[in-house]
């Protein structure tokens, strides 16, 4: 059984006008990709990935987008919050030389993976796009790491302009990666996916989002078809030979009352 | 020379692999999600319940993990009829030798009527009347299955538009469930499901100083209600003479094992696939198994039944 915890915010990062970081000093013990259920118990309850992960405290990064997340950028530190988990499945750390693609709001996930990583004496090359600078975030995490790192955005707000696919593509034909791990919205992986599919050998895990309530495997639904994994309990990282298989990868995904939305 | 053990059974006429249930609210949600649990070992799907209009269900939190078990609020989230039956259908497709049950939520006789004619139309089938919600009382009122009258107008329209078998699904909050097993049986249900969620109940935050649930309270399942729910079936086994599916607090061989053994035809098993994982249908059919080595019986029909209740008076 996974306990509920109710503890203060340690302390708020603003990232960008729209994303935050919201630190808890508490001992998670979370692996990378997993992530917690949070909740102030007035505004709803909402999975987000861990962003940071020490002995000491964790941390979650997010971008406001509606009612529960805009309730909680009017929080302080000090204000309690409650979570559980952490939930779900973690990238698995294989690799030597790694690539890390991330898009947007999704790339801090990667920040702790990339951590652990270094850690265990991995290379990594680091790409994070986004749509705009008010969405790319953790640059200077990244590049206090001391690895390549590579930004870009749509609008080209550092000179070049364009998509983290765009650069891992080039970065794909001129290196020798053995593994690669990408964490953005599903439109994004899914140009990464065809972009995999010319490298047959190369192994690669994405970390997915989709509608999630219980977050402990039995409302149903977070499965993805056609497998009928659930993305809280067997995802929400998935091996590329389960992607492989997904067909409403990309496609779409279902809402709150578990009807299917396209995306477009 | 022993014969070969086999789990197999029949259920008003359709043949099952293992007496597994998946009952409703439980991954029944989507049509892979129903077939990732049959490929664990579950016999019998049971779709979520399904509603007229679709339904987001109620904020989270809406469910709360306590050592007894869980507490949900779910709020009946679910595509509505026409989106559900197509899960089932896409389902069917896939797997036609499984049964499903569609279960369906409705506060009047009428609605009920409308959404069977909807499932006459698709592959279910069984229709399951889920008459026992506890988790929408604010908006519906209390449970349809605490009242004789509604009990029987609800059935006996239903069963005069349905084309497939009918289920009532029974709430084991009143204080005579075994008279609304008596009177769902009278008004020509051809099977029975108990027992839905226990309570309500609540648990508490102690730092915020506030329920943990959404909607404040919410039904109660798993390992805690176990023993309720092997006395409703008894009880109810013990005055009806249509197949009961016995449900609540099943999570391993053994209490498959007690929930036949006390009257029930299948077993449902709901809350323990959060605790015991997917792997827990497998689990319980090698329990339900090693069971009947141990006795040398060579299917689950020699399991012994309990002597009824008016027969020990
Ligand atoms: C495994 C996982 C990890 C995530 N990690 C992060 C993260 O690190 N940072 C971050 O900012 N966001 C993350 N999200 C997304 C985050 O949960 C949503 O942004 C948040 O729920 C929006 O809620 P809202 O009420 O503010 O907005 P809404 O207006 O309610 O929704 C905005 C968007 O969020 C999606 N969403 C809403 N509720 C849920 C839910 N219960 N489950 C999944 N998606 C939902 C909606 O489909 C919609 O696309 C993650 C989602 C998942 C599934
Ligand atoms: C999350 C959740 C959702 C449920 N949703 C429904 C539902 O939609 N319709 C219904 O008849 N029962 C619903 N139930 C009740 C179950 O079908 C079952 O009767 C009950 O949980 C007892 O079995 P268990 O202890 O094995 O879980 C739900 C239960 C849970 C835990
Ligand atoms: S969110 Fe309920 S099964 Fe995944």
């Amino acid at each position: 059984m996974s306990r509920r915890n109710t503890i203060a915010i340690a302390r708020i990062v603003e990232e960008t006008p729209t994303i935050r970081t919201f630190y808890f000093d508490y001992d998670l013990q979370a692996k990378p990709g997993q992530f917690i259920m949070l909740t102030d118990l007035a505004n709803g309850e909402k999975p987000f990935s861990i962003s940071e992960c020490e002995s000491d405290q964790f941390g979650v990064t997010i971008k406001k987008l509606g009612k529960f997340t805009s309730n909680l950028f009017e929080k302080q530190a000090g204000d309690l919050l409650s979570f559980r988990g952490a939930y779900g499945s973690s990238f698995s750390l294989k690799g030597n030389n790694i690539l890390l693609t991330g898009g947007g709001y999704a790339t801090p996930p990667l920040y702790y993976l990339c951590k652990e990583l270094l850690r265990k004496g991995a290379q990594v090359t680091v790409v994070n796009g986004a749509r705009t600078r008010d969405d790319l975030v953790f640059c200077e995490r990244f590049e206090n790491l001391g690895l390549e790192y590579k930004k870009i955005t749509d609008a080209g707000c550092f000179g070049r302009a364009g998509t983290s696919v765009d650069i891992a593509r080039e970065l794909l034909s001129n290196n020798d990666y053995d593994m690669v791990y990408v964490s953005g919205p599903e439109l994004m992986m899914k140009a990464m996916r065809e972009l995999l599919q010319s490298y047959p050998g190369l192994n690669y895990e994405f970390l997915f989002e989709r509608y999630m309530k219980c977050a402990i495997g039995i409302c149903g639904n977070c499965t993805m078809d056609p497998l009928g994994i659930r993305l809280c309990v067997e995802g929400p990282v998935l091996a590329g030979h389960q992607v492989e298989k997904l067909t409403e990868f990309g496609e779409y995904h279902r809402n709150a009352a578990g009807k299917k939305e396209y995306f477009k | 020379m022993k014969g070969k053990i086999s789990l197999s059974t029949e259920f008003l006429g359709k043949k099952t692999k293992s007496p597994l249930v998946l009952p409703a609210g439980i991954m029944g949600m989507t049509w892979s999600g129903m077939r990732y649990v049959i490929e664990n070992g579950c016999g019998i799907i049971t779709s979520k319940s399904l509603t007229l209009e679709s339904r987001s269900g109620h904020p989270g939190p809406v469910v709360a993990e306590f050592a007894g078990g869980l507490l949900n609020c779910m709020g009946l989230c679910n595509p509505g009829i026409i989106d559900g039956l197509a899960e089932i259908n896409d389902f069917k497709k896939l797997m036609p030798e499984i049964p499903v049950i569609a279960s369906v939520f409705a506060t009047t006789a009428e609605d009920f009527a409308e959404l069977s004619r909807y499932v006459n139309d698709s592959k279910s089938d069984f229709l399951e009347l889920n008459l026992s919600c506890p988790n929408v009382m604010d908006e519906f009122g209390l449970p349809l299955a605490g009242s004789k009258e509604q009990v029987t107008d609800i059935v006996k329209l239903v069963k005069k538009v349905s084309k497939i078998p009918v289920i009532a699904k029974l709430s084991p909050n009143v204080t005579n469930l075994s008279e609304i097993a008596v009177t769902a049986e009278a008004a020509g249900a051809d099977a029975l499901c108990m027992i839905n969620t226990l309570g309500p109940g609540m648990l508490v935050d102690i730092d915020l100083v506030k329920p943990v649930l959404s909607n404040r309270t919410g039904g109660v399942s798993g390992v805690c209600v176990k023993p309720i729910a092997l006395r409703a079936v008894y009880e109810s086994y013990s005055r009806v003479t249509i197949p009961i599916i016995g449900t609540g607090g099943i999570a391993s061989g053994s209490d498959a094992v007690e929930m036949l053994m006390s009257g029930a035809s299948l077993v449902g098993v709901g809350s323990a696939v959060y605790a015991g994982g997917i792997e827990v249908f497998n689990i319980i059919n090698q329990g339900i198994a090693e069971y009947l080595k141990k006795h040398n019986y060579t299917n689950i029909g020699q399991i012994p039944r309990l002597e009824k209740l008016h027969e020990q008076a």
